[in-house]
């Protein structure tokens, strides 16, 4: 029962990242603009037989269904293409520049999941007292305010004013002569890191206090305290665990957002992560880059989604069967 | 010796659309060692009547009235008080075992953890203590049925589980929530003797639409309809003798004994008309039935009726 699960979770994850590939190439080759024109701008006019040379050397000139069975073949051996602008492979920038955008993503993402859940359910539980309905009030106000606008204000107050904290960038001027000190790296990330979290806060919240709204009427609360239970007890065995079921899908779905998320946060603090290096890529048309960021997402998602598949094993007894709940 | 009596019991919720009056001024004994079965309709009050009596209904219900427990008023305990007397003096069976269990536990913890609560024992003792309680509901293999979880039970299963677990710390009164409906009549009998030798120490309230099982297990039965009791008698005089036109009428919609449905439809618990709650529904009515609320009066030998051919006062 667990292998077929976990083959046939494995097959639809597969699946999911071959359309991706997919709809990624397509999508990019549907863009307006001639890349070649971005990487010798002119040189098309002045020099059209060096322009059909580069266009040769990268493959450009063949038919676009080809390239596609190029692309994918080059996918799956490892070979992401060459970034134009930095000119080195893809996969070597990502993978460096990824370094970066995890100090920043995973404290956040592992922060407004924990806070999130936990004032989801706390609030969730008592539903419609004073302190709930304004920390709901306050979630609202959080999440309906762009997060770049949040990076602005935090840096405004926080840097400029207060000068806690600095503007932007990763290391100090002095890094140059001392070296990267981890506690000065740290001292740049907070800013980001709070800003992340702060977003991403109400929208774990949202889905926690819901979920949770939803198990406080089931049956199996009127049992637990017909049994006299504490009252912190029946939250925390009997509540808790059946509300974070639809929990573990949405977290995953958050983490998404995250992703995406962080190209704000990046860019506004000169970050030097993927979210960063996305701006740029766009701003340069740097076609193998791009297609290399989107994929290496995709796959980020792809496995997280798949790590929750497997984590319901353990959390929810009814999969066992074989039934997908 | 009265267990439990409740005086004058009301129990009324707020809404938006008005106040329920789920339960209407109930007057109710449970002797020690007594079995009362609670009928009606669906929708009468009688699982709300359940769940008031272990204060288990949301905290914005109005309860007024008395419900004494061996001489405590357990309307006036403290929360704290109250959690020592659910599940180890009075235990419930809530109606719908499916929904009513824990998906997402071991049916022995579910059951575990109110032993280990109330007795104080550690996890393993509690452990055998679950085994031997699936034992006397009579499941087979309960070393490893202990292990499994509701979605792994029949029905019928768990309805036992339901049992074992109100029993678990040998309490003096159940209330039993509607344990035989949803059942197919094999399993169902089955159930209902269960029910009867497991509480042959025990008081219980046995609420039920099923006439059958009530026949069966309790030895006074009171009917209620729409909120208030119409009707309470020994089982016995129930049957034979129904005084009251709910009861006469609700005897009479069972399948041996002619399938004659009461025509209308109970009344909404929002906005009771004065008069007798009946009345719309009554081939016996009269003008006065319209006006004037009948009180309950004794016919004699503890029979109990709430109608105005018998209220001549």
């Amino acid at each position: 029962m667990y292998a077929e699960y976990i083959i046939k979770r494995f097959f639809y994850s597969f699946l999911a990242f071959f359309i991706s590939i997919s709809i990624t190439f397509s999508i990019l080759h549907l863009m307006p603009g001639d890349y070649i024109h971005y990487l010798a701008p002119y040189l098309a006019e002045v020099n059209p037989e060096a322009s059909e040379l580069f266009r040769h050397q990268f493959g450009l000139d063949k038919p676009i269904i080809e390239q596609y069975f190029i692309y994918i073949y080059n996918v799956f051996h490892g070979n992401w293409g060459y970034s134009f602008q930095y000119r080195v492979p893809v996969l070597k920038i990502i993978s460096e520049k990824l370094y970066w955008t995890l100090i920043i993503l995973l404290p956040s993402t592992f922060l407004s999941i924990v806070i999130g859940i936990f004032m989801g359910a706390h609030f969730g539980w008592r539903s419609g007292t004073k302190k709930d309905l304004s920390v709901l009030n306050v979630m609202i106000f959080i999440r309906a305010i762009p997060s770049y606008w949040w990076a602005i204000m935090l840096i405004l107050v926080f840097g400029f004013y207060f000068n806690l904290f600095p503007l932007g960038g990763f290391i100090s001027i002095s890094a140059l002569e001392l070296g990267i000190n981890y506690l000065d790296v740290l001292h740049h990330a907070i800013l980001p890191i709070f800003t992340l979290t702060l977003c991403s806060i109400p929208g774990i919240y949202y889905l926690m206090r819901n979920s949770m709204l939803l198990t406080v009427g089931e049956d199996y609360i009127i049992t637990a305290r017909a049994k006299g239970l504490e009252e912190r007890n029946v939250l925390r065995k009997h509540a808790l665990k059946n509300a974070m079921l639809p929990m573990i899908t949405m977290i995953t779905l958050e983490c998404a957002h995250m992703i995406t998320g962080s190209i704000f946060i990046e860019t506004i603090f000169s970050w030097p992560g993927l979210g960063l290096l996305t701006f740029n890529a766009i701003l340069a048309r740097d076609l193998f880059l791009l297609q290399g960021i989107f994929l290496i997402c995709t796959l980020i998602i792809i496995i997280a989604n798949f790590i929750a598949d497997l984590s319901y094993l353990y959390i929810d007894p009814r999969i066992k069967v074989g039934e997908s709940a | 010796m009265s267990l439990l009596k409740l005086t004058h019991l009301k129990v009324h919720f707020p809404t938006q659309d008005g106040i329920v009056k789920a339960v209407n001024t109930i007057d109710l004994d449970i002797e020690e060692n007594g079995k009362v079965g609670l009928i009606g309709e669906t929708g009468c009050g009688k699982t709300v009547l359940g769940l008031s009596i272990m204060r288990l209904l949301q905290p914005d219900t109005r309860i007024k009235g008395e419900n004494v427990y061996k001489g405590r008023d357990l309307l006036k305990l403290s929360e704290e008080e109250m959690r020592k007397i659910r599940g180890k003096e009075i235990a419930m069976i809530l109606q719908n075992p499916t929904t009513s269990l824990n998906p997402v536990l071991k049916v022995g913890d579910q059951i575990a953890e109110a032993i280990r609560l109330h007795q104080g024992l550690d996890k393993r003792a509690a452990k055998e203590k679950v085994v031997e309680m699936l034992a006397a509901v009579k499941i087979p293999s309960p070393e490893k049925r202990a292990n499994e979880y509701p979605h792994e039970f029949s029905g019928g299963m768990r309805e036992r589980v339901m049992i074992a677990m109100a029993l678990a710390c040998n309490p003096t009164l159940i209330i039993a929530d509607e344990p035989t409906t949803g059942l197919d009549i094999t399993i169902k009998m089955q159930i209902v003797r269960l029910m009867k030798e497991v509480t042959k120490q025990r008081s219980m309230l046995f609420i039920t639409h099923d006439l059958d099982a009530a026949a069966e297990i309790c030895d006074n039965i009171a009917v209620m309809y729409a909120g208030e009791l119409v009707e309470y008698a020994k089982t016995e005089a129930i049957f034979k003798n129904p005084r009251h036109p709910y009861t006469q009428g609700f005897l009479n919609s069972l399948p041996n004994r002619g399938l004659k449905p009461i025509r209308g439809m109970s009344p909404s618990l929002i906005g009771i008309p004065n008069g007798c709650r009946f009345y719309p529904r009554c081939d016996h009515a009269e003008a006065a039935c319209k006006i004037q609320h009948p009180e309950m009066v004794e016919l004699g030998n503890g029979h109990f009726v709430r109608c105005l051919q018998y209220d001549r006062s």
